[in-house]
C-alpha cells in the first residue's frame, strides 16, 4: 500500500476515535436527523467486515509473534493493513451502531452490554494498531490483546444478535413451538392463560414421563386428578387449595413450588392462578364470557395485551390556533388536550350563560373536540344534534343535564365514543335497551340516579358485555345511619338575664328532644319547638331523631348565666406567657375556650396562672346582690392543668373595706384523667358589695402521681360568672 | 547541522500535532451537528413548555388531595403488622432502626419498646387488602383505591415534612403542588380558581397548617391556592360591601381594568395583568361560589353517604363533599387538611376519634366520583406527611401508648385518575419500621402524580433567579407499576 494512503488511512482512524468518544460523552443528547436514519440502520449490513477482518488480522497477529512468520515482511505489511482497515470498519459501524441506537426501543440492558463490547473491539483494535510498530509492543501484550478482542467479538455478537432477532432466538424453535398469538376475543381462560403459565414453569417435572409427586400437568384431566398430597385445589376456594399453599409457602420449605433455584412464578402469575381456581377453574371459559370489571378479566387483558398502545393515535388535523383562542369564553374553555396533540377538550361550566349557541359555535372545531364536559347544564335532546356532529369523540359528561331517551339515540352516530356519563338524567330502560346496541366502542356509562333499576342493569349488563355500567348507591334503607348530636345555635352560651333555647340540627326534618333537668332525653322528653326560656344555668341533655335514620346520641349542653356584670374589670396579677387570652376581659367577654389548650394554637380564650395566683378586683358602681361566684375552668393532668388549690372571695361596700367572705378548697383529680371543664362555684350567703375580689391560687406542687411532681400546676380560666 | 536536524523534528511534530489537530477538531465539529443546542445553551428549553398545555395525554384531569395532618399512624390504620403485637414491650433491634435519626421528643428516651396495634385488621377486597377495623367504610372500597404501604420522606418534624410533602422542598419558598398543577394544565372553570384549600380539625392532637402551603412561590400569583372556609363567608374579601350594587361594582372594575392597562403598558410588568384577571374571576365567584358551596340541595341519600357531619360546616366530611362539588365543577386542584392526626400520646383514644372523622366521608367521596362517571378522571389522594414509629413514645401500658414520628416507611392511598384499583403496592419489613419492597420517595410520588396528569416532572420547569425549578427538584421518577 502506497505510504501516504496509510497515513491518511491513519489519520482518519484518529479523527474516529475522536469522534466516537465525543458520540459517547454526548449520547444521552444525540438527535439524529432523519435523513441520517439510513446511515444508521446500515449497521446490520456493515457490521459483518469487522467482524471478520478482525478476527483474521488478530489470528495473524498472535500466530505473526512466532519468529518465522516475523521475518516475512510480506507478513507483518499484509498483518498491518488487515488490522488497520479492519479497525476503520469497526469505528465505522460503532458510528452506526450509535445512530441506531437513538431510533429503536431496544432492551437497555442488553443493548448496553452490546455497545460497550463493540466499543472496546474498536479502541483496543486502535491501540494495537497504533503501538504495533513502537518496541514496546511485547508478546504477552499481542498475545492477550488480541484475545480479548476476540472474546469481545464473540459476545458483541451474541449480544447484538439478542438484539434483533430476541433472547434465546437459537433454541426457540425447538425448545417451545406452541408460541401462538391469540386474540383476546377467541382466548380460552384455561389454554391461553394458564396452560402456559403451568407450561413453562411446572410441567419440566410434572409431565408423564417425569411425574414429580405422581402429578401431571399437561392435561385438564389429570390436573383434575391431582397428586400424591392430593387433590389440587378446592374450586372457588383459593385459599384453602393446595395449588396456592405450594406457591406460596416459604421458599426455604420443601413444599415451595417451583422448588427455589427454579424460575419462579412472577406475581401476576401467581394473582391469574388465584383468580382462576376462584372463579371455580373452568376449563372451556373464553376471558370475554367474563363480566367486564371482573378481576380475572382485567387482569388476563393486560397479561395478553402487554403490548397494547396507550395513546390513542388521532386521524385528525389540528385546528386553527386563532379559532381555539377565540372560542375560549369565561364560560367555555377549549384546550389542545396535549402538546402537539390535534385533539381538543372542551368544558362549559356556568347554567346562566349556556344556550344551545354554546355548542353552536364550537362547529369550527367539531372534528377535534374529543372531550367534552357538559354536567349540569340545561342541555336539551335538540343540542345533542350538535354534539352528534363532533365526531371524533370519545368522552361526554351529560350528568344532570334535561336530555331524555330521544337525545341518546342521537349520539349513537358517534362511533369513537368510550365514555358517556347520564348520571341523573331521564334516561330510562326502554331507551338504552334500543339504542346501546348502535354505540360501536361505548365501554362506560354511568347511569346513577336514573330511571333505570338495578334488575334492568342486570339486564343490560348481561346483553352488553363489553359495557361497565357504573350504577352507584340507591338508599334502599338497610343501611340506616346515625344522626348527629343537635347543637346549640347561640353565639354565646353566656347569658345575662335569660335565654331563649335555642336547638339545632343540620339535617332537615328532624325531631329534637330534650331535657333541662339532667333527665335522659328519651321519648317521654319534650320536643324542641323554640319557645323554652331559661332563666338559670343549665343543662341540656337532647337527641335527634328522624325515620329512616338511626337516632342520635344523646348530648349535653350548657348555658351559663352570668348577671352581674362588672362595671370595671381589673386584673391584678399576671397572665401566663402563653394563656393572655384577651386579658382582664376575657372573664367577661362571653367567649368560652376549647380543649387542647396547652397548645398555642388553641389557647385563645383562656387566661392561664402558672407561678402566682389570679387576683381579680371587680366594681360595681351600684351595689349588687350577690349569692354565687363561679369560674369555668379546664383541666388536663397530661398536660399539668390543674383547678386552683384555693379560691378565696373577697367582698365589700368599698375598695379600702372588703373582707373575706368565703374561701374554698376544690377537688382536684387524684390519677391522669381524660381533659375534661368544669365550672368552679361558690355560693355565698345574699349580700350587697360595690367590690369583690375574687382570689385563685393555682397548685403550687403537682402531687406526688403526677410526672412533674412538685412543679407548679397551670390554671386556666375562661369565664367568670357573678349571679 | 544538528540544530536543523532539531528544527526538522520540531517541525514534523508541529505538522504533526496541527494536522492532528485538526482532524480532532472536525470530528469534534462534525459530531456536534448532531447534538442540538450544544453551544447555544438550554435556551429553548423554556419555551418548550406551554403554560396550561400538558406534555402529553392527561389520564386525570383532577386532583383531590385528603391530606391527613400530623401524620396519621400507618401501624393502626394499613401497615399490618402481628409481629409487634407479639413483641410488644420487647426493645426495638438496633439493627432494625439503623441508626435512624429520632426527634427530640423521643431521642432521649431510655428505651424503645414495641408497641402492637391496639385494633385489630382484617382483609378485604379482591386483593385481600389488610385495613384496620378504625376504618370500616374505606374497607368497603379496597377495590377501588391503590394502597402505597411504602412511602418514605427525608424530614422528621411536621413542618418541614408538610411542606417537603406539598412543594418538593423542607423549607418552603416553592410553588406548592397545585400552584405547579394550575400552572401546568390551567384553569378549567374560568370563574373558580384552579387550586382551592379547606381546612378542618378532629379531636386529636392538631399541628398547624399555613398559608405557605398553598403559595404560588415564585410562579404567578394567579396560581396560588385560595382557601374556602366554612360559614357566612366562604372566600374572604369577595362580597360586595354594604352599598355596593352589582353595576357598581363592574364600572369600577372596568375603570379599574383600564387603569391597570395603563399601568401594564407603561411598565411591562406581568403582575399586574395577573391583577387584572384576578379581580376579574373575583367579579365571576361572586355568583359562582354561593353556588358551589351550597349544599341544602344535596339530597338525603348523599348526605346519609358521606354521613350528616357533611352538613356541619367546617367538619372533615363537609369539606369532602365540597370537594366533590369544587371538582366536579372543574377546579384541578383541591387540597384538604384534615388537623389532629400527631399522636404522640393517647394513641388509641386520639387515633379512633380521628379515624371515625374521615373514613366515612373519603370512602364517599370515592363512591360519589364514582357514581357520577368522574373517577377515573379524578384522582384522590388520602395521606400523611410521615408515618409513625414501632416503638412507644411515653410509658406502654396495656391499653395505651404513643407514636413518635418515623419518616422511613408511612402508608397513603390514591384511587381513581388512571391509577390501578385494587392493588397494596410497596412492603416494610416484619416491624414496620424499613420498607423493603418498592420504595415510593415524595419526589416519586409528585413524579407520578403529575405524570398522571400528563405532566413530564422533568419538562414542568421554570425559571427564578436564574435556576430551572422543577417540583421533584433533581429527583423523582414515575412508579409505573401502579399506572394502569
Amino acid at each position: 500500500m502506497k505510504e501516504h494512503l496509510r497515513s491518511y488511512a491513519g489519520n482518519f482512524l484518529f479523527a474516529l476515535n475522536i469522534f466516537i468518544i465525543f458520540l459517547l460523552l454526548f449520547e444521552s443528547k444525540l438527535e439524529i436527523p432523519v435523513w441520517l436514519h439510513p446511515f444508521g440502520r446500515m449497521h446490520l449490513l456493515l457490521l459483518h467486515f469487522p467482524i471478520v477482518l478482525l478476527l483474521i488480522s488478530m489470528i495473524l497477529e498472535i500466530f505473526g509473534t512466532r519468529i518465522s512468520f516475523n521475518k516475512q515482511p510480506f507478513y507483518e505489511e499484509f498483518t498491518s493493513i488487515v488490522l488497520l482497515v479492519g479497525v476503520i470498519s469497526a469505528g465505522i459501524t460503532v458510528i452506526m451502531g450509535l445512530f441506531l441506537s437513538r431510533q429503536g426501543d431496544y432492551g437497555r440492558n442488553v443493548l448496553s452490554w452490546h455497545k460497550w463490547f463493540g466499543v472496546s473491539i474498536f479502541f483496543l483494535g486502535s491501540v494495537m494498531y497504533t503501538i504495533r510498530s513502537s518496541d514496546k509492543y511485547k508478546t504477552v501484550m499481542v498475545k492477550v490483546g488480541g484475545s480479548i478482542t476476540i472474546v469481545c467479538l464473540l459476545l458483541t455478537g451474541h449480544f447484538g444478535a439478542a438484539l434483533t432477532h430476541g433472547d434465546g432466538f437459537i433454541w426457540n424453535s425447538v425448545m417451545d413451538d406452541r408460541a401462538e398469538v391469540v386474540p383476546i376475543e377467541h382466548a380460552l381462560v384455561f389454554d391461553h392463560l394458564i396452560k402456559p403459565i403451568l407450561d413453562s414453569k411446572c410441567t419440566g417435572c410434572h409431565n408423564p414421563d417425569k411425574l414429580k409427586g405422581k402429578l401431571v400437568l399437561t392435561d385438564s384431566a389429570s390436573i383434575h386428578k391431582g397428586g400424591k398430597s392430593g387433590k389440587l385445589f378446592v374450586s372457588g376456594n383459593p385459599e384453602i387449595s393446595l395449588l396456592m399453599n405450594r406457591i406460596h409457602v416459604e421458599p426455604e420449605s420443601k413444599k415451595h413450588m417451583p422448588p427455589s433455584g427454579n424460575t419462579q412464578l412472577t406475581p401476576d402469575e401467581k394473582e391469574l392462578l388465584r383468580l382462576w381456581i376462584k372463579a371455580n377453574t373452568q376449563f372451556n371459559q373464553t376471558i370475554v364470557s367474563l363480566p367486564p370489571t371482573d378481576s380475572l378479566r382485567l387482569l388476563a387483558t393486560a397479561y395478553l395485551n402487554t403490548s397494547e398502545t396507550l395513546e390513542d393515535p388521532f386521524e385528525f388535523s389540528s385546528a386553527d390556533e386563532e379559532t381555539v383562542k377565540s372560542l375560549n369564553t369565561n364560560y367555555r374553555v377549549v384546550s389542545p388536550l396535549a402538546k402537539n396533540s390535534p385533539a381538543l377538550s372542551v368544558s362549559v361550566y356556568n347554567k346562566e350563560t349556556y344556550t344551545s349557541q354554546t355548542l353552536n359555535e364550537l362547529m369550527d372545531v367539531k372534528n377535534q373536540i374529543v372531550s367534552l364536559e357538559l354536567s349540569k347544564m340545561p342541555v336539551t335532546d335538540n343540542d345533542l344534534q350538535n354534539v352528534a356532529k363532533f365526531e371524533n369523540l370519545r368522552r361526554l359528561n351529560l350528568n344532570f343535564t334535561n336530555i331524555t331517551g330521544d337525545g341518546l339515540a342521537t349520539l349513537a352516530s358517534l362511533k369513537h365514543l368510550t365514555r358517556l356519563s347520564l348520571s341523573g338524567t331521564k334516561v330510562n330502560y326502554p331507551d338504552l335497551k334500543q339504542t346501546l346496541v348502535d354505540f360501536e366502542n361505548l365501554n362506560t356509562i354511568s347511569l346513577w340516579k336514573t330511571e333505570v333499576t338495578a334488575d334492568e342493569i342486570n339486564q343490560l349488563q348481561t346483553e352488553y358485555k363489553n359495557i361497565q355500567f357504573l350504577v352507584g348507591l340507591k338508599d334502599d334503607g338497610s343501611n340506616p345511619i346515625k344522626l348527629n348530636t343537635p347543637k346549640l345555635k347561640h353565639k354565646s352560651v353566656v347569658f345575662d338575664d335569660s335565654i331563649q333555647l335555642q336547638l339545632f340540627h343540620p339535617v332537615k326534618g328532624v325531631e329534637i328532644r330534650f331535657t333541662t333537668d339532667g333527665g335522659e332525653p328519651d321519648s317521654t322528653a319534650s320536643i324542641f319547638n323554640g319557645t323554652t326560656i331559661l332563666k338559670e344555668s343549665t343543662t341540656i341533655k337532647a337527641r335527634a331523631h328522624k325515620s329512616g335514620w338511626l337516632s342520635s346520641d344523646a348530648v349535653t349542653l350548657h348555658v351559663y348565666r352570668s348577671y352581674y356584670k362588672p362595671d370595671s374589670i381589673m386584673l391584678l396579677s399576671k397572665l401566663n406567657r402563653v394563656h393572655p387570652a384577651n386579658g382582664a376581659q376575657t372573664f367577661f367577654d362571653h367567649q368560652l375556650g376549647t380543649f387542647n389548650a396547652n397548645s398555642p394554637a388553641w389557647a385563645n380564650n383562656w387566661a392561664g396562672f402558672l407561678k402566682n395566683d389570679m387576683e381579680l378586683l371587680l366594681e360595681y358602681k351600684t351595689p349588687k346582690e350577690i349569692s354565687s361566684i363561679a369560674m369555668n375552668t379546664l383541666i388536663e393532668t397530661e398536660t399539668s392543668i390543674f383547678p386552683p388549690a384555693t379560691i378565696e372571695i373577697w367582698g365589700g361596700p368599698s375598695i379600702d373595706k372588703i373582707q373575706l367572705i368565703t374561701r374554698m378548697n376544690p377537688e382536684y383529680p387524684k390519677d391522669y384523667r381524660k381533659p375534661f371543664i368544669e365550672l368552679i362555684e361558690c355560693k355565698v350567703p345574699k349580700r350587697k358589695v360595690s367590690y369583690l375580689k375574687i382570689i385563685a391560687r393555682p397548685l403550687r406542687k403537682l402531687p406526688s402521681w403526677h410526672k412533674n411532681k412538685n412543679n407548679p400546676a397551670l390554671l386556666l380560666v375562661d369565664e367568670v360568672l357573678i349571679n | 547541522m544538528g540544530n536543523d536536524l532539531f528544527e526538522y523534528g520540531l517541525n514534523f511534530n508541529r505538522r504533526r500535532f496541527l494536522s492532528k489537530a485538526s482532524l480532532g477538531l472536525g470530528s469534534l465539529a462534525l459530531g456536534s451537528l448532531l447534538v442540538p443546542g450544544l453551544f447555544g445553551g438550554n435556551k429553548n428549553q423554556d419555551d418548550n413548555f406551554v403554560p396550561g398545555i400538558p406534555h402529553f395525554a392527561p389520564k386525570a384531569k383532577r386532583v383531590i388531595y385528603l391530606f391527613q395532618n400530623g401524620a396519621p399512624s400507618q401501624l393502626e390504620l394499613f401497615d399490618y403488622k402481628p409481629k409487634l403485637r407479639e413483641m410488644v414491650g420487647q426493645e426495638l433491634p438496633a439493627s432494625i432502626r439503623g441508626g435512624q435519626r429520632l426527634t427530640g421528643m423521643t431521642a432521649n428516651q431510655d428505651s424503645f419498646p414495641l408497641a402492637g396495634s391496639f385494633v385489630d385488621f382484617k382483609q378485604y377486597g379482591e386483593s385481600r387488602a389488610w385495613i384496620s377495623d378504625l376504618f370500616p367504610y374505606t374497607s368497603k372500597i379496597v377495590d377501588d383505591i391503590c394502597i402505597v404501604k411504602s412511602m418514605y420522606t427525608e424530614a422528621i418534624n411536621h413542618d418541614p415534612a408538610l411542606t417537603f410533602l406539598q412543594t418538593g422542598a423542607q423549607q418552603g419558598n416553592r410553588p406548592s403542588m397545585g400552584s405547579w398543577l394550575s400552572y401546568g394544565l390551567g384553569s378549567e372553570n374560568k370563574d373558580l380558581p384552579a387550586f382551592t384549600v379547606l381546612l378542618s380539625r378532629g379531636i386529636g392532637n392538631g399541628q398547624g397548617v399555613y398559608t405557605k402551603l398553598w403559595s404560588n412561590g415564585f410562579l404567578d400569583s394567579i396560581h396560588q391556592g385560595v382557601q374556602f372556609s366554612s360559614g357566612e363567608n366562604p372566600v374572604l374579601f369577595i362580597k360586595d360591601p354594604k352599598g355596593m350594587d352589582r353595576d357598581t361594582r363592574r364600572k369600577m372594575l372596568d375603570n379599574v381594568s383600564s387603569l391597570n392597562q395603563l399601568a401594564y403598558q407603561e411598565f411591562g410588568d406581568p403582575e399586574i395583568t395577573t391583577k387584572i384577571q384576578q379581580y376579574e374571576m373575583a367579579y365571576r365567584m361572586q355568583t359562582s361560589v354561593p353556588e358551589v358551596m351550597d349544599v341544602s340541595k344535596e339530597p338525603d341519600d348523599i348526605i346519609k353517604l358521606y354521613g350528616p357531619d357533611c352538613l356541619v360546616p367546617g367538619t372533615f366530611a363537609a369539606n369532602t363533599l365540597l370537594a366533590r362539588k369544587l371538582s366536579e365543577n372543574g377546579v384541578r386542584f383541591v387540597q384538604l387538611y384534615h388537623q389532629g392526626w400527631d399522636q404522640h400520646g393517647d394513641l388509641p383514644y386520639e387515633i379512633t376519634k380521628q379515624a371515625k372523622d374521615v373514613d366515612q366521608a373519603s370512602a364517599a367521596l370515592v363512591t360519589d366520583l364514582k357514581q357520577r362517571g368522574l373517577l377515573d378522571e379524578t384522582l384522590v389522594i388520602w395521606g400523611g406527611e410521615f408515618g409513625r414509629t414501632n416503638y412507644s413514645q411515653g410509658t406502654l401500658t396495656k391499653d395505651n401508648y404513643g407514636r413518635d414520628h418515623h419518616p422511613r416507611s408511612f402508608s397513603i392511598w390514591m384511587a381513581g385518575g388512571g391509577v390501578k384499583p385494587g392493588i397494596v403496592y410497596g412492603e416494610t419489613d416484619e416491624f414496620g419500621y424499613n420498607v423493603i419492597k418498592d420504595p415510593v420517595h415524595v419526589h416519586d410520588f409528585h413524579a407520578t402524580v403529575l405524570y398522571q396528569l400528563g405532566l413530564d416532572h422533568e419538562r414542568l420547569v421554570f425559571k427564578h433567579l436564574g435556576r430551572r425549578y422543577r417540583l421533584t427538584d433533581v429527583d423523582g421518577k414515575v412508579v409505573k407499576d401502579i399506572l394502569a
